[in-house]
């Protein structure tokens, strides 16, 4: 086993009292490329950003060429050869791509004086863009280049610092057919110059096809390793994907079923975002949307609800197109929208629970020409409703949001749409980051609202949850609607399929 | 552009603008604010601001003429510029360290600065040496010694900016500090040091503006950063970071002169000059804004769906 | 969770010391400000006791009631985490042009008795459209506000001096304002000076606009977090313009209020409190970056500076050294906010 490069075994990682890294571990050898596969939450990207420095394990080895290492940053990581190109590629648009390939070891004049070494760097820089196959002028600016050439200007990067590890996560989500190609191409490239890969990705056809090895990730397990060979599609998404999950899905009391339709999307599109997406939401149903990060549902939700432009389609609510860009709107036809970015978005928290809660309904609930509060109505109006949603703090009004757990944070976010009473209720991945109690409450909610005869539009990258909450689920991709299926018809693997697929 | 119209309006309405001397005066009075604007650049390369350049330049001039006119100009310039960096320092000190916003801190040391020197000159004019003011008067090859100084600056600024690493790391800096702290480059030290380069530019700029002048009124350098900040914005560095250049900010040093000293030369009231000199820094910020805009969409446009 | 945990200790004392505590009590209170201003009365007191002669607190009261007022529109624009440098050269420009207007010297309206009514109109519009255009420019050109607001301060002092020096001989100042427009700075009601009186009124009605109307919990909404207030509902460009308006109306009010008690209308108005308007909100436990600010703790702010501006002055210290001092209380205000800000965010 001389030829092993990267020796992982027996890693633990837990995020707040959660475990997310359980007993990790596999073996990469020089000059191979591991595929690494699993769920969104699966611990994929935990396992990487230790091994690129950006967390720490709790416990656990990793050996590089039969060293112990523990990278405490990514330029520590970076010393030892291990590169790690993250989705958001981390470019300079404003300098030159020689520059940017250089930006922490610039060639000086003599080695030492402060000088760059102009003539050198462009040299280095030539043969490191010759190495991949890109031939663009080292002094153009980063501005200037497609996504995928700025992926590759990330790959050569990689390269002039010796590494000897290169770590991909999801690299091709931005890039196009012909770019993904070329990608591929030199991978095989730097495998074949003795450089290991690890590609972590959720396209599994990809995955076959280019690495020698995979490894399967589920709940921060290893579920799965071996040869490429030992793998087909239908059989990775069994083991990402697991058998069932004994998790529980509160029973939905009887309510009047799915009646009229509450929302209507007709071929909305978005250059770059969505593409033709139609859909009938009704009242008194649950519709899930599935589909990975980048495939267009956190956007569509947030045309929907009038926060981003679209440039065909119509949105009606009822009857009645809805404007577009016109969130208030939106609001008043009884819209409501749940951000899946809780802290950005969601909440003010410096504010109180009060106050977060009551911002959505302040103009329906004031009176006069100035807009006059009564504090002691709203209190008491945000209080209900919090009780509702079962935020267990007693003084809601000088509790600082803040202070919450993510759980009842979240349910706070429910609650100050709850107060408006809405009839159709967008939710983009409700029950992120909340632990498993939350996540019940939060399903019981909803279900008490469908019951009511709201209609949900339920956005989530779980399966699970979708499987187990909505009457329908709609799957997304690159930005399309790959289709509908219903209650009936509803198994994980298809699902997982049809977003996968591409 | 903006300046090839100014130079034709005031070409039509003034045949003195024209002439040759008077562009060599341009260039001459240029000078002290070319040289602090190419600071700025470096302050606002890393999205901060120094409001309080005008205050260093009148602190530098009053120390000067006080305590620094007996020692020769080779004791007395170092002297000087080191007073500049002790201020930026105490700027960045208050920036880096307690990462409170760079215009009120550079608002706050604007007053004590000024407060401090004319503590300090007891709100009297302060003459300079004759050695200083000699130095206005000296030219080489036919040039003024400011235009020889603001040029050597301008040099060291433009390799330091392009041809070293340090250079080439303010940029990164200002178009995205996490980014480049995740890259290994140290932020917090950059920031530091452009706060102390302005200072000093600006240490320089009093040193030449003072030789030009030969005395420094109780008002020498007040709300001077007006001119300085709409010069280099003026010169296409960006008040959102990351994007600008020394040549640039001496190009719009020059056009921020040219507008006034037509305005003098076509005998306009001068109480206009603020009214002229706002505008034109209202302009270069809101082209500035505009274009921040237009690339930021530029950037958006990641593509996800197949052409 | 872990945050919840820290917090919970700092409620419940947990491993802090009781002087740790303290000091954190009182580095959040809207208190602070006042307890220094009483420490530095009373040690000025020992050295210069006319400090609390009667004509002396007079003289600090009416110093403080524009302040105050100019100071509670800032704390406006502070909210919605922006700044607004422009309030003085409103002040002037309003200041020279409301006196323009009703001086019996070549004033357009001379003599009309409807002529001081006309001129408070006036100056009130001048305010709020600058104020609109700094909102304007801050909000939907997306400039940086210190920059637009110092650049329609520079254009407006500018401007003031202009219009003044068209209108005066002397150009410096517009006087002869007549009687009914003065009794604003003199007259009074029952001893109670009529300024005290509007100074007084326009602060309870921001307190009531600030928590108890729909505006009020917008500006704190946008100044907290402006995403989350788009998303729910909060028309946020419209707040941004309206808390940069209502800053220079309150500019505006002010300019009034001093105009009537110089008995003429002058270009350099306010020029020297622009400091001490920022400093006031500032000390005054407003915070730099949104969301935080009460009038009360303004009130403190500006009884605060003019205090310490006052005792200075009975020290006998230059103007030079009172504005370093100045700027070092902006300073030392800019940290205390900074160190609540990371104290905060540690939880």
């Amino acid at each position: 086993m001389s030829d092993v490069l990267l020796k992982v075994s027996g890693l633990n990682k837990s995020f707040f009292g959660v475990q997310v890294l359980r007993d990790v571990g596999f073996e990469l050898p020089r000059g191979a490329v591991l595929g690494l596969v699993g769920e969104n939450g699966s611990g994929k990207s935990t396992t990487m950003n230790i091994l690129g420095g950006v967390l720490h394990r709790d416990s656990g080895r990793v050996e590089l060429a039969g060293e112990q290492i523990a990278p405490a940053n990514s330029r520590d990581a970076l010393a030892l050869g291990i590169a790690f190109i993250h989705q958001e590629l981390s470019l300079f648009p404003n300098l030159s791509v020689e520059e940017n390939i250089f930006l922490d070891h610039f060639p000086r004049r003599m080695d030492r004086l402060p000088f760059i070494d102009r003539r050198t760097l462009r040299e280095q820089a030539k043969e490191a863009l010759e190495l991949i196959d890109l031939h663009i002028s080292p002094v153009t600016p980063v501005m200037r280049l497609p996504q995928g050439e700025r992926q590759l200007v990330e790959i050569a990067k990689a390269l002039t610092r010796r590494a000897r590890l290169i770590i991909f996560d999801e690299p091709t989500t931005s890039l196009t057919a012909r770019e993904t190609e070329r990608l591929f191409q030199i991978i095989n490239r730097l495998r074949a110059q003795g450089i290991s890969i690890i590609y972590i990705s959720h396209i599994l056809s990809d995955v076959l096809r280019l690495c020698d090895d995979i490894v399967v990730l589920r709940d921060g397990q290893v579920v799965g390793a071996g040869p490429r060979a030992d793998f087909t599609i239908e059989r990775l998404v069994t083991l990402m994907v697991g058998r069932t999950i004994d998790r529980l899905f509160p029973e939905r009391g009887p309510g009047s079923g799915p009646h009229s339709t509450a929302l209507s999307v007709r071929g909305v599109s978005q250059p770059g975002i969505v593409k033709e997406v139609s859909f009938d939401l009704r009242l008194g149903e649950v519709l899930g949307v599935s589909g990975l990060m980048g495939s267009g549902r956190s956007e569509l939700a947030r045309i929907v609800f009038g926060l981003d432009p679209y440039s065909e389609g119509e949105i009606r609510v009822g009857d009645t197109t809805l404007p577009p860009l016109a969130p208030r709107e939106a609001m008043r036809r009884g819209v409501a929208f749940l951000t899946e970015d809780r802290r950005g978005e969601g909440l003010m928290m410096e504010a109180s629970i009060t106050d977060n809660i009551v911002l959505p309904s302040l103009i329906e609930r004031s009176s006069g020409f100035v807009h006059w509060l009564k504090p002691a109505a709203l209190g008491e109006a945000a209080r209900g409703v919090a009780e509702r949603v079962r935020v267990n703090v007693k003084a809601i009004d000088r509790t600082a949001v803040r202070v919450l757990s993510g759980g009842n944070q979240q349910k706070v976010v429910i609650a100050k749409w709850l107060l408006r009473a809405p009839t159709i209720f967008i939710l983009d991945e409700p029950t992120r980051g909340i632990d498993v109690g939350a996540k019940y409450e939060v399903y019981k909610i909803i279900n008490q609202m469908v019951t009511a005869g709201a209609a949900i539009l339920f956005i989530s990258s779980e399966i699970e949850e979708l499987i187990g909450m909505a009457d329908r689920i709609m799957v997304m991709g690159r930005g399309e609607v790959r289709g509908f299926f219903e209650r009936a018809n509803f198994d994980r693997e298809t699902l997982m399929n049809a977003a996968l697929w591409d | 552009m903006l300046f090839a119209i100014l130079c034709v309006a005031f070409g039509l309405l003034s045949d003195r603008f024209l002439s040759l001397a008077n562009f060599r005066n341009i260039l001459t009075q240029s000078t002290h604010v070319a040289v602090m604007a190419i600071g700025m650049t470096f302050v606002l390369l890393v999205r901060g601001v120094d409001l309080s350049v005008g205050s260093v330049m009148y602190l530098v001039a009053v120390v000067m003429g006080l305590y620094l006119s007996d020692v020769s100009l080779f004791v007395s310039i170092p002297a000087i510029m080191l007073i500049g960096a002790a201020f930026g320092a105490i700027n960045a000190c208050f920036i880096t360290g307690l990462r409170i916003a760079p215009f009120i801190v550079t608002l706050a040391t604007l007053f004590i600065g000024r407060g401090f020197a004319l503590y300090l000159s007891e709100t009297k004019m302060v003459v300079q040496s004759d050695t200083v003011q000699a130095l206005g008067r000296t030219s080489f090859f036919g040039l003024p010694w400011a235009i020889w100084i603001a040029a050597v600056v301008a040099a060291a600024a433009w390799i330091t900016l392009t041809q070293t690493p340090y250079g080439r790391q303010i940029y990164a800096v200002g178009a995205d500090p996490d980014a480049a702290g995740k890259a290994g480059i140290r932020v917090q030290a950059i920031m530091f040091s452009v706060l102390c380069i302005c200072s000093v530019c600006a240490a320089i700029g009093a040193l030449i503006s003072v030789s030009q002048v030969g005395a420094a009124s109780a008002t020498f350098g007040y709300q001077e950063e007006f001119p300085v900040i709409a010069a280099a914005v003026l010169g296409g560095t960006s008040l959102f970071g990351g994007r600008g250049g020394v040549f640039g900010s001496i190009f719009g040093a020059v056009l921020v002169q040219t507008t006034s000293n037509g305005l003098v030369m076509l005998n306009a009231n001068p109480y206009l000059y603020p009214l002229v000199n706002s505008l034109i820094i209202f302009i270069a910020a809101w082209v500035d804004g505009r274009r921040r805009l237009m690339t930021e969409r530029l950037e958006q446009r990641k593509i996800r769906v197949e052409a | 969770m872990a945050e919840t945990g820290s917090v919970l200790s700092f409620v419940s004392g947990g491993a802090r010391s009781r002087p740790m505590r303290a000091f954190r009590w009182l580095l959040f209170s809207d208190y602070l400000v006042l307890a220094l201003t009483l420490v530095y009365v009373a040690a000025l007191w020992l050295v210069v006791p006319e400090i609390l002669s009667p004509t002396n607190v007079r003289d600090i009261f009416l110093q403080i009631l524009p302040l105050f007022i100019a100071a509670l529109g800032l704390m406006m624009v502070l909210m919605v985490a922006q700044i607004d440098l422009s309030a003085t050269s409103i002040m002037a420009m309003g200041c020279v042009v409301g006196a323009s207007i009703m001086t019996s010297q070549d004033g357009y309206l001379a003599g009309e008795p409807w002529a001081p009514v006309v001129a408070i109109l006036a100056i009130v519009a001048i305010g709020i459209l600058i104020g609109v255009l700094n909102g304007i420019c801050t909000i939907v050109f997306d400039m940086p506000s210190f920059l637009v607001t110092l650049t329609t301060m520079m254009f407006f002092s500018g401007a003031a001096i202009w219009y003044t020096a068209a209108h005066t001989s002397s150009g410096s100042s517009i006087g002869s304002l007549p009687p009914a427009f003065l009794e604003i700075g003199y007259g009074g009601v029952a001893g109670i000076p009529y300024a005290a009186i509007i100074t007084i009124l326009l602060a309870i009605v921001v307190h009531l606009l600030l928590t108890r109307t729909v505006f009020g919990h917008w500006i704190m909404a946008v100044g907290l977090n402006p995403s989350a207030a788009a998303i729910s509902g909060v028309p946020v460009r419209a707040v941004v313009i309206g808390c940069f308006a209502l800053s220079g109306l309150f500019a505006a009010f002010a300019a009034i209020i001093y105009t009537a008690r110089l008995e003429a209308g002058t270009p350099i108005l306010g020029q020297r409190i622009l400091l001490d308007v920022i400093g006031a909100a500032v000390i005054g436990g407003v915070s730099l970056f949104g969301g935080k600010g009460t009038v009360i703790g303004v009130l403190f702010g500006v009884l605060f500076l003019s205090t310490v501006d006052n005792g200075l002055q009975l020290l006998g210290l230059s103007l030079s050294s009172v504005y370093a001092i100045k700027g070092g209380v902006i300073l030392l205000a800019a940290v205390t906010d900074a160190i609540r800000h990371t104290l905060m965010a540690r939880g």
